[in-house]
């Protein structure tokens, strides 16, 4: 592609709902990416679509709207992704007040919720623990297969006229009179006056490469999988912990428990979060806890075979907010980060945000809290 | 103490040789004997200089300093400190021990290539049939075709017509002219002759017919198809024939287990016929302080290349002098295991004798379709996005049997050579061994 009207760069979830997003406006779009299609954080994820772990806020206002747009992509680009509403359940072990405070609150918030006591709880999840009594349903709560899902939607762009280009490293963003003119890779030079930076963990270096910043860095998170097994888990189902947990800023580990089914039979275990770069090493000591917390929620889990472990580095900002908008220093430059570990959730919602924003059209909501420009005024 | 990792030939050496000096030896295996999968026996080792086994089974067993741990599952490793951490599942229960250093000597299995037919029952590897003769004592059949490439088929066949099998064909798809490649090492190697000479009277005696320049390309209801293939494994057109017979044992040579390696942190490199093996310096120590490796896992060679560098391994874990004459003796091995590499190669032909409808992942049941479509619609570039879209190489086996082929399979498409990247990335697994999530947990309690 010659002269693009827009370049994304990442070919992750966020990248490619991007993508799609300005195709359908009418943009001619070129994705790129140092690597294959979903070869980030995207290719770790378990494929939340969630409206349940999010407090009360544009956060969650944002996942609202952007679960709503997953099925909507999914008739688009006409192909499932294995996307399913399977709803999530949330159970309190112990105290479960604010669990249902949460929840009351959510529910003024738009999110369906149903509070259960213990017959409605284990009617939901037979296998579930007999000591655990108390929980919430969230039915808008959905799945999806995201590495499936960027491969498709990135083909869809290429069949309405985009392109995308892999194994391409950016080497340099040229800037003009403080405006994006065009991008140096490893496979071509491109002019073109937008760029949305979709590197998510990675947003930060391409940030700098423009003469700019965004405070983006990595929390590890590991995921256990089991062998297929027979239907033991029917929703998502994690510990109330876990939203604590998500919220929390704090550099060490923290786990929490959380549980659910594939379509293929496999079970996926999480989950940890903790911030030590992009070391990649193993942690037998954090599997041991995941599989402890896991078989304490789901004691039938006990006979189950682990087969793997993997890892993956969620984008993390220090407010916990996704960063959409225009950068704050570099006209042109377009970021779509910091996701943390909501970015298949929200990637669609992110996606229409960003294109109104680009095309100067209003928006489903007030993006101002996302805005990079947040970031901008601590550090210049 | 010293931990030795597997009791094959590698193993039983370097615990031999760690035991002259008298330090403590833990050898742990999978199995409930000694052997690993080569002297894998019920009774007595069969084969060529088959005594050579005895004589270290009798040593080892002698020793006061080894200790044998029997089936044994280690699931993964650890640093602690100073010390390496093992965790192995035994009789259902997981443990773990400790010790300053290890020797790995894990071996290889046998490398498949996909055909129509290679997943019905019937087909099979030679080691599965040689496992199932020596070890259970089951023979799998009564007219068998072994077939693939390299030495090692000359013992399984000839191994099974002794058990009462009917060998219908030896077949293997290089030319035995290919030894002309390397006059040094044959030369170097002279004695390698009166195996040769040992396995040829054998199949005289049991009238075993050798074909080269062949392979099974389609085996159904007990019918194999064998093709004349080129030099590059494609099919020669019109040269086909069929063959009954009940089983089909193919193998391509091996496969290093590098998992337990590789979670420590050893280094790895790709040898020169695609294999990833481990770097290891002149004494077997890896690029890990306090871990040497021996056998299969530096470079595929065979058992008696394997003695050598265990017990070379052993001798330099346990602080012994290394007499010089080990070391060149570990050359001249190495120069004719380099010329099995390249008198037995595995080239990319192959990749015609499937068709769409071929499996090539069997714990997943992924087709040759699917992997082509992860690539040409998807955007697959390598064997981890295109598992990641059609989940070859996420079930049972992780991947042990098919990555490397869905990689050549890729690679085939995208016309990019698969990467030394890659390659090293498909060897690796976090996980050994599967383990239940509740000796998982259980494992927490305890410490």
């Amino acid at each position: 592609m010659k002269n693009p009207d827009a370049i994304v760069i990442g070919a992750g979830i966020v990248g490619a709902s991007s993508a799609l997003s300005l195709t359908n406006a009418g943009l001619k779009v070129l994705v790129i990416d140092r690597g294959a299609v979903s070869s980030g954080t995207t290719g770790a994820g378990e494929g939340n679509i969630l409206v349940s772990d999010k407090d009360p806020g544009p956060e969650l206002t944002l996942a609202l709207h952007s679960r709503n747009l997953w099925f909507e992509m999914q008739e688009d680009v006409g192909d499932s992704f294995e996307l399913e509403a399977k709803g999530g359940v949330v159970v309190a072990r112990r105290d479960d007040g604010p669990l249902m405070k949460l929840a009351t609150e959510q529910s003024h918030h738009g999110v369906t919720i149903e509070k259960c006591n213990e017959t409605r709880l284990h009617e939901l999840e037979p296998y579930l623990h007999p000591d655990i009594s108390s929980g919430v349903f969230y039915p808008q709560d959905a799945q999806c297969q995201p590495m499936l899902a960027a491969a498709h939607v990135i083909r869809t762009v290429v069949q309405r006229g985009g392109e995308f280009i892999s194994q391409a490293k950016v080497t340099r963003i040229i800037v003009e009179d403080c405006a994006v003119v065009g991008i140096e890779t490893t496979r071509g030079t491109f002019r073109v006056p937008i760029i949305v930076n979709a590197t998510g963990t990675w947003a930060g270096e391409l940030a700098e490469l423009a003469g700019s910043y965004l405070p983006i860095a990595p929390r590890k998170g590991f995921i256990l999988v089991t062998e297929p097994t027979k239907k033991y888990i029917f929703h998502k189902v994690y510990d109330s912990d876990y939203v604590a947990n998500v919220a929390s800023s704090d550099a060490d580990l923290q786990t929490s428990t959380v549980v659910e089914g594939t379509r293929s039979g496999t079970i996926l275990i999480g989950a940890s979060r903790e911030r030590v770069g992009f070391d990649g090493a193993m942690s037998y000591e954090i599997l041991r806890t995941l599989a402890a917390q896991a078989t304490s929620l789901f004691p039938v889990l006990r006979d189950v075979q682990l087969l793997r472990a993997y890892r993956g580095f969620r984008p993390y900002a220090p407010d916990h907010l996704p960063v959409i908008g225009q950068d704050a220093k570099v006209k042109g430059l377009w970021h779509s980060a910091g996701h943390e570990g909501a970015g298949i959730g929200l990637a669609p919602g992110s996606a229409a945000l960003i294109t109104d924003a680009i095309l100067g059209r209003d928006s489903f909501m007030d993006g101002a809290a996302f805005s990079p420009a947040r970031f901008a005024t601590v550090n210049s | 103490m010293i931990i030795v990792i597997g009791a094959g030939p590698a193993g039983l050496a370097a615990a031999e040789a760690a035991s002259r000096n008298g330090s403590e030896v833990a050898l742990i295996d999978s199995s409930s004997r000694l052997g690993g999968q080569y002297w894998r026996h019920r009774s007595k080792v069969t084969g060529y200089r088959s005594n050579r086994a005895d004589e270290i089974f009798a040593k080892v067993s002698a020793a006061q300093s080894i200790t044998h741990i029997s089936e044994a599952n280690i699931w993964s490793a650890e640093r602690e400190g100073n010390l390496i951490r093992v965790n192995y599942l035994q009789g259902g229960i997981e443990s773990s021990l400790t010790a300053e250093k290890v020797i790995i000597a894990t071996g290889a299995y046998d490398r498949t290539l996909p055909f129509p037919g290679w997943d019905t029952p019937g087909s099979m590897t030679p080691g599965a049939a040689q496992s199932l003769l020596k070890g259970q004592g089951v023979l799998v059949g009564k007219r068998i075709i072994v077939a693939g490439t390299g030495p090692f088929l000359l013992p399984v066949a000839t191994g099974l017509a002794e058990a009462g099998a009917e060998i219908v064909a030896l077949i293997d798809a290089n030319s035995p002219l290919r030894w002309s490649l390397s006059p040094l090492a044959l030369l170097t190697n002279i004695t390698k002759f009166s195996e040769l000479v040992y396995y040829v009277r054998l199949m005289r005696k049991f009238r075993i017919r050798p074909h080269f320049g062949r392979a099974v390309t389609t085996f159904a209801n007990g019918v194999a198809t064998i093709s004349a293939v080129n030099s590059g494994f494609h099919i020669k057109s019109g040269k086909s024939q069929a063959m009954r017979a009940d089983v089909v044992a193919v193998g391509w040579g091996f496969v290093p287990d590098l998992s337990l390696g590789g979670i420590l942190g050893c280094a790895q490199r790709v040898d020169s016929d695609g294999t990833v093996i481990f770097e290891v310096d002149e004494n077997q120590l890896s690029s890990q302080p306090q871990i040497w490796i021996a056998g299969e896992a530096t470079g595929i060679g065979g058992a008696d290349l394997s003695l050598i560098e265990g017990e070379i391994a052993g001798l330099a874990a346990s602080g012994q002098k290394i007499r010089h004459a080990l070391l060149t003796e570990r050359v001249r091995k190495q120069r004719f295991a380099n010329a099995l590499k390249r008198s037995y190669p595995v080239r990319d032909g192959w990749r015609e004798w499937i068709t769409s409808n071929t499996t090539i992942c069997r714990c997943e049941e992924v087709k040759s379709q699917e992997i082509k479509d992860s690539v040409s619609e998807l955007g697959a570039e390598d064997s981890r996005t295109s598992k990641l879209f059609t989940r070859a190489g996420m079930g049972l086996c992780q991947g042990r049997m098919c990555s490397r082929n869905v990689s050549e399979i890729v690679s085939g498409i995208t016309q990019c050579a698969v990467t030394d990247g890659e390659r090293i990335a498909a060897s690796n697994r976090p996980i050994a061994a599967p383990i239940s999530l509740g000796q998982l947990s259980d494992g927490k309690n305890s410490r």
